[in-house]
């Protein structure tokens, strides 16, 4: 038989009743093969509410605490806090909160987890709009998209504002963990969870996590469209550890982002200037994260003053093409 | 046992001591903030051996204590007025997950406008949560009903959360000597906390769910069920109590000198010391009343009201908050109660103490007065009959 | 009054058929009353609608437990779903099915119509290809299938109210009612045995879900199944490795097997093979 890649264990059941192709459904599944059967998981209204089947059911095979869609952090800190009293303290303990429940309304209650450095793992499944109640746009959804409360009708061209960055508002916490995740690259996505499991401390997942029904395209499309996300820049992999900013999956040249919103019905609207803006925004995001790298990991050799040092990439990977390391 | 000179919140925090909680969280709010600061001085000088999250609102404050108690820690929080309306969506979260908790709520007016003063309409427009409430009327009553409010909640019978409340400086602030029992014999009264029946790790279960219509209504059931053993239950605590620590706490309808009365007053929390002593006046200048003190809220102890209203021709209610477009809240609940008995007595709600106003004998004394006099079910406003000049300035 | 019960698939427009109904009755200067049962649909989970057709006001607001018509989007929720639970004796049941209607059977007797509208929605290209939107050429086939309100007023219904490709939809509706065949049905010999008395649910288990969710079906959302070539197979994994809902098992060998009581047909596996080694094709 062929090596797998990552753990074949299976700790999320099948029945659940997420639609075909879900993106939060296959990420809950490989968190859980990163994490293994010591873990509850706190979960606040969100796909996943449902997702996970109605009483008596129950998709996880670990324990999953239901929350109130604002308060993830806290049950976290809650968990923990109880976690540690009771001597239970190899418990893994994890908020799994899609992009509203994080970004919007519960991003107080982030905040707090993360300030008093309570020792869990943060996940924000990004869907990148309430996609539970029927796709409704959150902050994270992408600036132009279509969602139903940013329609596209006449002058309106979908939602105004850019999206909101909840790394850059999770690193200003300074995490000792955090990363970005992408279930089109399973052995990175484990990867990184079995990093984050070992650290003790607050941990933070921000997890693509794409939607057919929402994003208005064939859920055959789920993986592909992940690879063109994150080969286009509009969702680089990236950890961030104790400061320390690391690109996990490194390009030589981002392909065009118009392929991967062509793809995609709630950007079918787009101008070939609204195109280009997030061409424009995609190269200034990588160029960031390249400086941001290069500044966490000065060059052994201190730089000829007046050259500018030279970003040391990797050459690219085996397999690329297929999104494995 | 040892005397102690205690606040309220000093008799709370000693509570909570005794009863060796394992996670408090706690958002600082007056009047309650000096619960919170005795817990963390308890805490930091390992006299008190729990996980202390300090959280940034009172609403991550019972989300943290749901979830730790979800995992089988027993918890503790303390809050007042706008923090307890915070946290309602949670209140509800916590009856319904059947999560067991004691949460100390210093009773204080809502805004606006702001005013710290006593008032129970923070806790009263949480009476719909599921929650059990007590209304103390002594700092030694309120370290004894949170004690035997643990052993309650957690009684796997029950597995609901609990409010006691005190009234804001009537309580809160007021030193006077509490028998605080010694830790061992606490113990005996109040084992660690069975965690048997909660969320366990490692093993599937899921707590709190979502259902359709078919299974929804069978857990909304299952908490009226437990709320309906509540109060039997507690006369199994309260009598435990009596033989471990030897203090009657006299379950949720206290009544004094009622049993000759022509009336008798109701009374919520601190106004009932000073009910019983106008009680002994006007008794002493041959007028027949008495008073009874609502310990208990929620549950509402309608069979102990229905026996009291058998033999009174009328019944006082004085409440220390208003329902808009009815009456007090007892008020409502006594009137309701009696509902269908034979011949039943005149029920007057009366409003008194509303956002700190000074309740003293002579305002009680009127309040009898007006209760021998008629029968009209009110609401009357007391606070407005008399000038409130020295409250105003409180 | 006319009852109509509507069983459909998250995403096929039950409800929306339910709604345009609704309207067109409307336009035929009748009353009608439209919902559906709301839970929490996922695109592909089976979803029920209800529509009341009377000539005066309806005094009722409940669900339909004994309907006149039954109203089936999907053939595919005739594996699992007892869609024609209480419809009345002599009832009509309406199927999208390439199929014709001996090959479906009423115990009570009845009569039976089926359509393709499946094939109607591809051809007028009304939604995409992996979910056609059935609702207007079923809608067409009601019409002529029950006489209970007309065509034109159904076609009005929909260019005023269906937001995308109206002309197509209105195409889709003409082909439905074109297609629709109908024939009576006698009851069968031995008559079904009478349902048991609704029990109480029970309530087992307090607050605490603790049975894991396979024991919950989900072959039934799909139209298409994952058929897997082994002679061209590699045993890459990455159609295990990709499934968001846990449907492949490895054999002893390392080849991937279906379980096809989970499959939803999302397709990754097959867009995903790198030896092409799988390949959708449409559920009977």
């Amino acid at each position: 038989m062929a090596k797998l890649t990552i753990p074949r264990q299976e700790l999320m059941y099948s029945g659940h009743a997420a639609c075909p192709g879900c993106g939060p459904a296959l990420a809950m599944r490989l968190l859980l093969k990163g994490l293994g059967p010591r873990t509850v998981v706190s979960v606040p209204a969100s796909c996943w509410t449902v997702i996970a089947t109605p009483y008596p059911t129950t998709a996880l095979g670990v324990g999953m605490l239901d929350n109130a869609i604002e308060a993830t952090g806290a049950s976290i800190s809650g968990l923990r806090a109880a976690a540690d009293a009771l001597g239970l303290g190899d418990l893994n303990v994890v908020g799994f909160a899609g992009d509203g429940g994080t970004a919007d309304i519960g991003l107080q209650s982030l905040s707090g987890m993360l300030e008093r450095g309570t020792d869990a793992l943060y996940v924000m499944y990004d869907n990148e709009a309430y996609m539970n109640t029927g796709v409704q746009r959150s902050s994270a959804t992408p600036q132009g998209a279509w969602t139903t409360t940013t329609p596209v009708a006449g002058e309106a061209r979908g939602k105004l504002e850019p999206k909101k960055d909840i790394m850059a508002i999770v690193l200003a916490h300074h995490p000792v963990y955090a990363a970005t995740l992408n279930p089109s690259f399973p052995e990175d996505f484990v990867r990184k969870v079995e990093k984050a499991r070992e650290r003790k401390g607050p941990r933070f997942f921000h997890v693509y996590a794409a939607c057919p029904p929402g994003w208005r395209y064939d859920s055959d499309q789920t993986i592909e469209l992940g690879r063109l996300a994150t080969y286009a820049g509009i969702f680089p992999l990236y950890e961030v550890e104790m400061g320390r900013l690391r690109i996990t999956r490194r390009m030589g040249q981002l392909k065009p982002v118009e392929e991967y919103l062509k793809a995609q019905g709630r950007f079918r609207h787009f101008s070939p200037e609204e195109v280009q803006q997030v061409q424009e925004q995609a190269r200034a995001r990588w160029d960031d994260l390249l400086a941001r790298e290069r500044a966490a990991n000065p060059p052994e050799r201190a730089a000829v003053p007046g050259e500018p040092a030279s970003p040391a990439l990797p050459p690219p990977v085996a397999g690329e093409a297929l999104g494995r390391t | 046992m040892v005397f102690k000179v205690l606040s309220g919140n000093g008799a709370q925090a000693e509570a909570a001591r005794l009863a060796r909680v394992q996670v408090i969280a706690a958002y600082p709010i007056t009047p309650q903030t000096t619960i919170v600061e005795a817990l963390a001085e308890m805490v930091a000088s390992g006299e008190l051996k729990a996980q202390y999250v300090k959280v940034e609102s009172e609403h991550s404050a019972l989300q943290v204590c749901l979830s730790a108690s979800a995992l089988g820690a027993r918890t503790y929080s303390a809050t007042s007025s706008q923090g307890l309306l915070l946290m309602h969506e949670l209140l509800h979260w916590a009856s319904g997950q059947r999560t067991p908790m004691v949460l100390g709520v210093v009773n204080r007016a809502v805004a606006p406008p702001w005013n710290i003063g006593a008032d129970h309409a923070d806790t009263m427009s949480q009476r719909d949560t599921g929650w059990i409430q007590f209304y103390p009327e002594s700092n030694q009553e309120v370290l004894d009903t949170v004690l035997t409010a643990y052993r309650l909640v957690e009684d796997p019978e029950i597995r609901l959360p609990a409010m006691v409340t005190e009234d804001a400086f009537y309580l809160s602030h007021t030193f006077e000597p509490v028998d605080v029992p010694d830790p061992e014999t606490v113990d005996r009264f109040l084992p660690p906390k069975d965690a048997r029946a909660i969320l366990r790790p490692g093993v599937v279960s899921r707590l709190g769910s979502f259902t359709g219509p078919d299974h929804y209504v069978g857990f909304r059931h299952q908490v009226a069920e437990a709320m309906d053993r509540v109060l039997p239950k507690l006369q199994e605590v309260e009598s435990e109590y009596a033989r471990r620590i030897g203090r009657v706490l006299g379950g949720p309808l206290v009544g004094y000198r009622t049993e000759d009365a022509d009336a008798v007053l109701l009374t919520l929390g601190t106004t009932s010391t000073t009910a019983r002593g106008v009680v002994d006046d006007l008794r002493s200048s041959g007028r027949k009343v008495g008073m009874a003190k609502l310990r208990v809220f929620r549950p509402f102890p309608v069979e102990a009201v229905r026996q009291l209203a058998r033999t009174v021709g009328r019944i006082g209610v004085l409440d220390r908050s208003f329902t808009f477009g009815a009456l007090g809240p007892a008020a409502s609940e006594v009137r309701s109660a009696l509902y269908g008995i034979p011949s039943p007595p005149s029920v007057t709600s009366f409003l008194s103490g509303i956002g700190g106003r000074d309740v003293g004998p002579q305002d009680l004394r009127r309040v009898f007065e007006a209760l021998l006099v008629s029968e009209a079910p009110g609401p009357r406003w007391m606070d407005l009959e008399t000038s409130g000049e020295v409250a105003a300035h409180g | 009054m006319l009852e109509i019960r509507f069983h459909g698939r998250g995403g096929q427009g039950a409800v929306v058929a339910s709604e345009l109904l609704a309207q067109a009755v409307f336009f035929d200067g009748k009353v009608a009353q439209s919902f559906p049962f709301f839970g929490v649909e996922r695109r592909g989970a089976p979803v029920t609608a209800f529509t009341r057709i009377d000539d005066q006001p309806i005094r009722l607001r409940s669900f339909i437990e004994n309907p006149d018509v039954v109203v089936v989007l999907d053939p595919g929720l005739l594996r699992d779903t007892p869609v024609t639970e209480g419809l009345k004796p002599g009832g009509l049941l309406l199927v999208n099915s390439p199929r014709p209607p001996e090959a479906f059977s009423l115990p009570l007797g009845g009569r039976i119509a089926t359509l393709d509208a499946t094939g109607i929605a591809l051809g007028r290209k009304v939604g995409t290809a992996t979910m056609p939107v059935v609702n207007t050429a079923v809608l067409g086939a009601l019409a002529r299938a029950t006489g209970a309100f007309t065509e034109t007023s159904l076609e009005r219904a929909i260019i005023s109210f269906v937001p995308s490709h109206p002309e197509e939809n209105r195409a889709a509706a003409r082909d439905g009612a074109e297609a629709v065949r109908t024939e009576p049905v006698a009851p069968s010999t031995v008559a079904p045995a009478p349902a048991p008395p609704a029990a109480p649910l029970p309530f087992p288990e307090g607050p605490m879900a603790s049975r894991p969710s396979h024991v919950l079906h989900t072959s039934s959302w799909r139209t298409l199944r994952p058929v897997i070539d082994r002679d061209r197979c590699t045993r890459c994994n990455f159609c295990w490795e990709f499934c968001p809902d846990d449907a492949f098992d490895l054999d002893a060998e390392g080849y991937p097997l279906v379980r096809l009581s989970y499959c939803k047909g999302c397709g990754i596996c097959a867009t995903e093979c790198p030896p092409d080694a799988i390949q959708m094709v449409t559920e009977a």
